[in-house]
């Protein structure tokens, strides 16, 4: 029986992703014009929607304008953090500036792909409503639109 | 012992079909989406091509079919 538990453990343990209840995994990056660090600890205290892009993906390109209205909105107790999955940042920049509006959240570059791989992101793009103590309350698969994007501030609005 | 290693070894070996292994995960896809890996080039033109070869063949859908199996589309 030991056994069996110890194998379970060893397999299962790698298939987990994060859900709703679990800790925010920790991060550390750079900004996207890389002057600036950013860790999760900074934004304790806030409720955060951490979203995994990528300039490549059409799901993500399509909900970017919706993510600036979110944070035009939500001036207090919100940030909105878009973490850029690029190999190449010039290309996350390039987008941004298409939209010819200012962004007014944080935008950060992980390169190497940690925090995707640290949140098992199952699909491009996802997001995750993260709560003040850092808990996550809510995974969202794919894109949101207009609709989905009342809902979420909703959601926002108890957190806060 | 002998089974403990027998069991850290058989998991060690199933982690290495994981999916998370083996699967191009989600976020490595960029090369995929580059226009180059698209099969035909020209998108419209390819559209275009489609559009007339499920005329011809009378077979609408039956390219990339949209909804389910139900013949209504």
């Amino acid at each position: 029986m030991k056994y069996i538990l110890l194998f379970s453990l060893l397999t299962f343990s790698l298939f987990a992703g994060v859900n709703v209840g679990d800790k925010a995994p920790d991060f550390t990056l750079k900004t996207l014009d890389g002057k600036k660090t950013h860790t999760m600890k900074d934004y304790r205290g806030k409720v955060v929607l951490l979203n995994l892009w990528a300039s490549w993906c059409k799901g993500c390109k399509k909900e970017m304008p919706e993510f600036i209205s979110l944070q035009k909105h939500n001036t207090k107790g919100f940030e909105l953090i878009a973490v850029n999955l690029d190999d190449s940042r010039d290309n996350a920049t390039h987008f941004l500036s298409t939209l010819k509006q200012k962004i007014p959240f944080t935008v950060l570059h992980d390169e190497k792909k940690n925090l995707a791989k640290a949140y098992r992101c199952s699909a491009m793009p996802s997001s995750y409503l993260i709560d003040k103590n850092g808990v996550i309350k809510q995974v969202i698969i794919g894109s949101l639109d207009s609709n989905d994007i009342k809902i979420l501030q909703d959601e926002i609005n108890t957190l806060k | 012992m002998k089974h403990l290693f027998f069991i850290v070894f058989v998991a060690l070996f199933l982690v290495g079909c994981s999916e998370t292994l083996t699967r191009v995960q989600p976020y490595e896809k960029e090369h995929f989406a580059d226009a180059k890996m698209s099969l035909s080039p020209l998108a419209e033109r390819a559209e275009h091509e489609g559009h007339i070869f499920l005329i011809r063949e009378a077979s609408a859908g039956g390219d990339s079919a949209y909804q389910g199996g139900c013949g209504c589309r």
